[in-house]
């Protein structure tokens, strides 16, 4: 199998996808965090800015939620620093969640008492007395504000979250993992989060679902074992990674055919041809035409699979290295 | 506006708390209803004693007068003596004609007389009543003695045949296991299981400082204290005006005896509080706080056997809750109060402190 050529991705705190003109809503500096002898995040540096939304992706325990909850002061830092609207995180931790809508990736409610109430609880203690916005949330999320908090399932339970991080209309919402809704609620949502950024808010929010991440994000940046890899527009990403044509010939076919400029990998799997292809794609699908054809597939090459060959490299870097 | 988190706790808890001040109320309203029957069983109601008169001299060798109502078919009476009212192992004190005896009190013990009506030969002697040279005896006086208690009473002379001292002994002595061991649970729980059922994200993504957390806790702790401390008041008010004993205590008694409970059981509050903090286990935190509770009980009884252990007496927050002070001697120590009301305000700027700087955990 031949090897992917490098697209550039920096391994570094890669700082390429950002313009430096931009006002900041999250500014991260050198920022770790140690439990015990434990990494939790090292030595990270992200910013975001006003009215975008960020992506934080990485696998369970990268340091996702260690981030996100050092910015909200719910958790000491031990090095590094953190602003945000321009507030240190946490010496002015109040005066930051006052600009901040927060979804927790676990979180409780309080038991016994109808969603209804504990939302209005929740927007009384930040100070907010208009329910406008949390009754047309609940109702784009068809979240039943009648119901018990100990009645809900685990999907209603996150409309819950979602609704008390957006209703107060905050100019940050911050949201660690805000995916298990049905597919129809998660499109909802992700309209509901677009509408937020037109209105001016900016949203950082932590995934393991790339998906999600392509769906609504302006730009991404990965964090993996506590450090950060890259930076990036998801567009820039999307157009470096190219296009996947995976083509199945009736006959034999030499791979050689298939080198263009711009075709970055070329494999052959079980008689299948799998191209990589960022541009000359004309050219490409003539030489597919020369051959008779039992089925063909063209795909945007998906996050996800970069994000898995990104980690299968370095695996096998390290375990070079070692 | 502060407030709304301490009300909140009101309101999810006010079944529990409901259920638990109805309790207090039986509690506190039922004991001093059982007195008069408690005293009555001290008092021994013997058969017939209303037909048997017994007078007994004011000093020790002096003369008994025994008498008792004659019996129309009687030819003859007969004394049976005993140190038991079962009367198992009598001695014949006098056999006559007489109704009326005279004798040297020449024992100290207390004795019992039966006085029977004889018939006629055929017939069983029929019992005319029985008496006792002592009217009851209070089974505590001689515990009363034991350092532990005396350390306890402040070697106050107190007696279980006065309402006072039912009370202070049977309701007050044991009061404080039902109410501070429910403030400890309640304290420790309304904290931990804020971690544990992981509510701290989202309590602290509104803009609600640690500080301002802690206190509303601890507000809604003294809150719920000062409602179970007027639920006893009542309680016991209304049990104690049942049997008409109310007019027995001074005006207010019963109000600032309990009332000086208060600090005590926020003291409780402040350290649930604390080790909650400190733990952020519910279990944990429940076992430290009753811990804490029972040690300083135990320091205050330990503190009462000798003059060298008295320290231990002082470090006790039991020391300074003396209702024995208020409802036996009518002096209600405020300065005690206080020392219980800053030792609780100490113990929650401490809690504020350790939280500040502690992670919330996921």
């Amino acid at each position: 199998m031949q090897k992917y050529e490098n697209y550039g991705i920096s391994e570094n705190t890669g700082r390429r996808g950002e313009a430096t003109n931009q006002e900041k809503a999250i500014e991260i500096n050198n920022l770790t965090k140690m439990y015990g002898n434990h990494v939790g995040v090292k030595d990270l540096s992200l910013t975001v800015h006003k009215g975008e939304i960020m992506g934080f992706l990485g696998p369970n325990g990268a340091g996702k939620t260690t981030t996100i909850r050092c910015c909200l002061a719910l958790i000491a830092k031990t090095a590094g620093e953190i602003t945000i609207f321009g507030l240190d995180s946490h010496r002015d931790a109040v005066a930051i969640r006052k600009k901040t809508g927060y979804l927790p990736g676990d979180f409780g409610l309080i038991p016994s008492v109808k969603v209804r109430s504990y939302l209005k609880y929740l927007l009384s203690l930040n100070g907010c007395s208009s329910t406008k916005k949390m009754l047309s949330l609940a109702e784009r999320l068809q979240l039943d504000l009648d119901r018990k908090t100990n009645e809900l399932s685990k999907g209603n339970k996150l409309k819950v979250g979602i609704v008390q991080s957006l209703m107060t209309d905050e100019d940050l919402i911050i949201m660690d993992e805000p995916s298990g809704l049905d597919p129809l609620m998660q499109q909802e949502f992700y309209r509901i989060l677009r509408q937020e950024k037109k209105h001016g808010k900016t949203v950082f929010m932590s995934s393991h679902n790339l998906a999600e991440v392509e769906s609504v994000c302006d730009r991404v940046a990965i964090i993996r074992k506590g450090q950060l890899v890259v930076v990036e527009d998801i567009q820039v990403l999307q157009e470096k990674t190219g296009k996947v044509l995976e083509v199945e010939f009736r006959d034999p076919f030499n791979i050689n055919e298939f080198k263009f400029d711009g075709v970055s990998s070329i494999r052959q799997d079980n008689g299948r041809l799998i191209l990589t292809i960022h541009e000359n794609l004309d050219n490409v699908i003539k030489a597919v035409s020369n051959h008779q054809i039992l089925n063909m597939n063209l795909k945007t090459y998906s996050l996800e699979q970069l994000f898995l060959k990104y980690y299968a490299e370095e695996e096998v870097d390290e375990r070079g290295d070692a | 506006m502060f407030g709304r988190i301490a009300f909140m706790e009101l309101r999810t808890g006010w079944k529990g708390l409901l259920i638990f001040g109805l309790l207090v109320l039986i509690v506190s309203a039922g004991i001093p209803m059982i007195f008069p029957t408690y005293r009555d069983s001290l008092i021994e109601e013997m058969e017939g004693a209303s037909k048997v008169h017994l007078e007994l001299p004011d000093e020790q060798g002096g003369m008994i007068t025994l008498s008792w109502e004659p019996l129309e078919t009687a030819t003859s009476y007969m004394v049976l003596e005993d140190n038991r009212s079962s009367m198992v192992t009598p001695n014949i004190k006098y056999m006559g004609n007489e109704t009326s005896i005279t004798f040297e009190k020449d024992f100290e013990e207390k004795r019992y007389y039966a006085v029977m009506a004889v018939l006629d030969e055929t017939s069983d002697p029929v019992l005319i009543g029985i008496t006792a040279t002592e009217k009851g005896e209070d089974p505590f006086q001689e515990l009363l003695k034991n350092p532990a208690y005396a350390g306890f009473t402040g070697g106050r002379n107190i007696s279980m045949l006065e309402v006072k001292g039912f009370v202070a002994l049977e309701y007050y002595g044991w009061a404080w296991m039902l109410t501070g061991l429910f403030i400890a649970y309640l304290s420790v729980s309304l904290i931990a299981s804020d971690f544990e059922n992981k509510r701290m994200d989202v309590m602290f993504s509104a803009p609600i400082s640690r500080r301002r957390y802690l206190l509303e806790k601890f507000t809604a702790m003294s809150v719920i204290a000062l409602f179970i401390v007027l639920v006893q008041i009542a309680g016991l008010t209304s049990g104690l005006a049942s049997i008409n004993a109310l007019n027995e205590f001074s005006a207010n008694a019963v109000l600032l005896s309990l009332i000086g409970s208060l600090p005590f059981l926020m003291v409780i509050a402040a350290v649930g509080i604390a080790t909650a903090i400190f733990s952020q286990k519910v279990r944990t935190g429940m076992g430290i706080t009753f811990a804490f509770v029972f040690a300083e009980f135990f320091l205050y009884t330990f503190g009462g056997f000798s003059k060298s252990l008295e320290w231990m007496k002082t470090i006790s927050i039991f020391k300074y809750w003396d209702y024995f002070s208020v409802i036996i001697d009518d002096l209600f120590k405020t300065g005690d109060f206080l020392i219980l009301t800053l030792l609780a305000i100490v113990l929650i700027i401490a809690a504020i402190r350790v939280f500040q700087k502690k992670d919330i955990p996921t």
